[in-house]
């Protein structure tokens, strides 16, 4: 699919791996930050008419409101920036960067969507072909001529099978393969996920693979396009006409050279510690380490499948006292739907806070520092020391069962275990 | 492209938070670069001078792809960057942004702190001065030695409009 997409994108006939070309670009997403210090570099560096305002959006996600002064002056200019260049702009409260897109109906399969995010790729789970590049290709060649650069990645297809244990979710197979496969070892490459038991998943299930794909080094990763993608696509404002570019069929094995297979038979609830995303160990291993902040938010964390696992889990049960529950909701839409179905009131009233539609504690820019010592578990997509307020703080990244379940004991907790 | 410095060492998987931490990010880069790498090694934002070369290893610069982390480095005025591998969106906003890097798989085998270094880029080669050792890995795609002739992409783009027109 990576192929095909960038040599439509190319005017090519067909392309090959480590060949470099400069394709034509359809959705370039930047959040208040990104956007910030493209902005800057394009005024100063570039300062050319921007060639299609329309694929340009900036969502305002890292702050759902400007704690500073600082702060506050950085998304006054980016509002101004957007207001002069005429592009989408989702203000705070919006939701998560690639949740609010998704939901605003500005991805498309067959979409080449590039952004500074390392995240990006995630939008692989629509069947579009998404990149990561840093904010001088956005000022230097996105923004005054709607293209970019890409090498040419390979593909290697991930194909996994089995049903997970009690208590394991589709976030515990996508941490448990980047533990099994490594942090890095699949650079530069273009994943498809494929198998069983990923083509067996929801959609919102499905966007955790290519979600946790960037920390094994790839370059972009999807979920094989199929009529559970058509189905998810055709109920977003673009609606069916967006279905045009869908490539469907990829099983025929083209594109990919190697294939790995896994059986997630085995796999329980798995825990992402500190220091790194692959640093993946059994949920059982840690059990029992104290935190003092769980959240579901992030690029990954606060949908509507996390919040209602949480209350599942929290059904009948009460947040531990030494223990602050954040719960970000990834879009307003995830927001309306939790009102609607009683979810906000029953984690409330469970002891949980919530949290305007944001990205949540990602960086402690609104929200989330933490003190020397404490730790969070939380369904975020990285656990880097010092990247949320002390780097003697800790990191633990978990299903939102997990996280729910943690809560409640007030260390990390298996899920089957509360509920037994 | 020949680039010879001293090494300052790094390990694996750094990513680019800690290369510029987040508080840092808005500051100028005057500011920026008084911090770059402290949290690994104090000493290098202080006595890293012009030439020096850094060599990592595994997966160098992961996590957020912003240019900042590329620009910062850059601005510490090394000759240019290696690592054992890197992050695909570092190496990319590396060449983007006129900073030279090459991937060399033994590459933390090769060197140590302090050693004198001799990197040539286009032809991907280190050679360690200092204990005669020497390394190979791909030369850059002569895309990215030409971006880097120009002074990173937004200066090729502007002298060469056409490659994207």
């Amino acid at each position: 699919m990576a192929e095909k997409i960038l040599a439509r994108a190319s005017g090519r006939r067909s392309v090959e791996p480590g060949e470099i070309v400069v394709a034509n670009v359809d959705r370039l997403l930047m959040h208040d930050l990104s956007g910030y210090l493209t902005s800057q570099v394009y005024d100063r560096e570039v300062n050319l008419p921007v060639r299609y305002p329309e694929r340009v959006v900036m969502v305002f996600d890292h702050h759902f409101s400007p704690p500073t002064e600082r702060q506050a002056d950085v998304l006054g200019v980016n509002r101004a920036w957007a207001r002069k260049h005429a592009i989408n702009l989702l203000d705070c409260g919006s939701g998560n960067l690639h949740h609010a897109a998704v939901r605003s109906g500005f991805i498309q399969p067959g979409m080449i969507v590039v952004g500074s995010d390392s995240h990006t790729p995630v939008h692989g789970a629509l069947g579009a072909l998404g990149v990561a590049l840093g904010n001088d290709s956005h000022a230097g060649t996105v923004l005054p001529y709607g293209k970019a650069w890409f090498k040419v990645p390979k593909t290697v297809r991930i194909e996994v099978s089995g049903t997970p244990l009690p208590g394991a979710s589709a976030r515990d197979v996508a941490l448990w393969l980047v533990a099994r496969i490594g942090e890095g070892e699949l650079n530069y490459a273009a994943l498809e996920f494929a198998g069983p038991y990923v083509k067996g998943l929801p959609f919102w299930d499905r966007w955790l693979f290519p979600l946790l794909c960037v920390d094994l080094g790839a370059k972009c990763a999807y979920v094989e396009p199929d009529e559970v993608t058509e189905a998810f696509v055709q109920t977003l404002p673009g609606g069916p006409a967006s279905l045009d570019r869908l490539e469907r069929g990829d099983s025929d094995g083209r594109e990919a050279d190697t294939v790995l297979r896994f059986d997630a038979g085995e796999v329980g609830p798995q825990v992402a510690c500190p220091p790194t995303v692959g640093n993946v160990r059994p949920a059982a291993g840690v059990a029992g380490t104290p935190v003092q902040w769980a959240e579901l938010g992030g690029h990954g964390g606060g949908r509507l499948e996390d919040i209602a696992a949480a209350a599942r889990v929290l059904e009948g049960r009460r947040v531990h006292p030494d223990v602050r529950f954040n719960i970000v909701p990834s879009s307003r839409e995830v927001f309306a739907e939790a009102a609607r179905t009683g979810l906000v009131l029953a984690l409330h009233e469970a002891g949980a806070t919530w949290f305007p539609p944001s990205t949540g504690s990602n960086q402690a820019y609104n929200m989330g520092a933490l003190a020397v010592g404490e730790a969070m578990v939380s369904t975020h997509a990285r656990n880097f020391p010092g990247r949320n307020g002390s780097p003697d703080a800790e990191m633990y990244l978990a299903s939102a069962a997990t996280v729910a379940a943690s809560a409640v004991a007030g260390t990390i907790t298996e899920p089957q275990e509360v509920a037994a | 492209m020949i680039f010879e410095g001293r090494c300052w060492k790094f390990g694996d998987n750094i990513p680019t938070d800690r290369l510029v931490k987040a508080q840092y990010v808005f500051e100028p880069m005057t500011e920026i670069v008084k911090h770059v790498l402290e949290d690994l090694n104090p000493d290098f934002p202080l006595r890293v001078e012009p030439g020096d070369i850094v060599v990592a290893g595994r997966h160098f610069g992961q996590s957020s792809g912003r240019a900042i982390a590329t620009k910062a480095l850059r601005a510490t005025g090394i000759g240019c960057v290696v690592a054992e591998t890197f992050a695909r969106t570092f190496y990319r906003n590396c060449f983007e942004v006129g900073l030279p890097a090459l991937e060399v798989a033994e590459a933390g085998d090769l060197v140590r702190d302090g050693d004198r270094l001799r990197v040539d880029v286009s032809a991907g080669v280190l050679e360690n001065l200092t204990t005669g050792q020497r390394g190979t890995g791909p030369a850059a795609d002569p895309f990215l030695v030409e971006m880097l002739n120009a002074g990173g992409l937004i200066k090729l783009a502007a002298a060469r409009p056409e490659i994207f027109s």
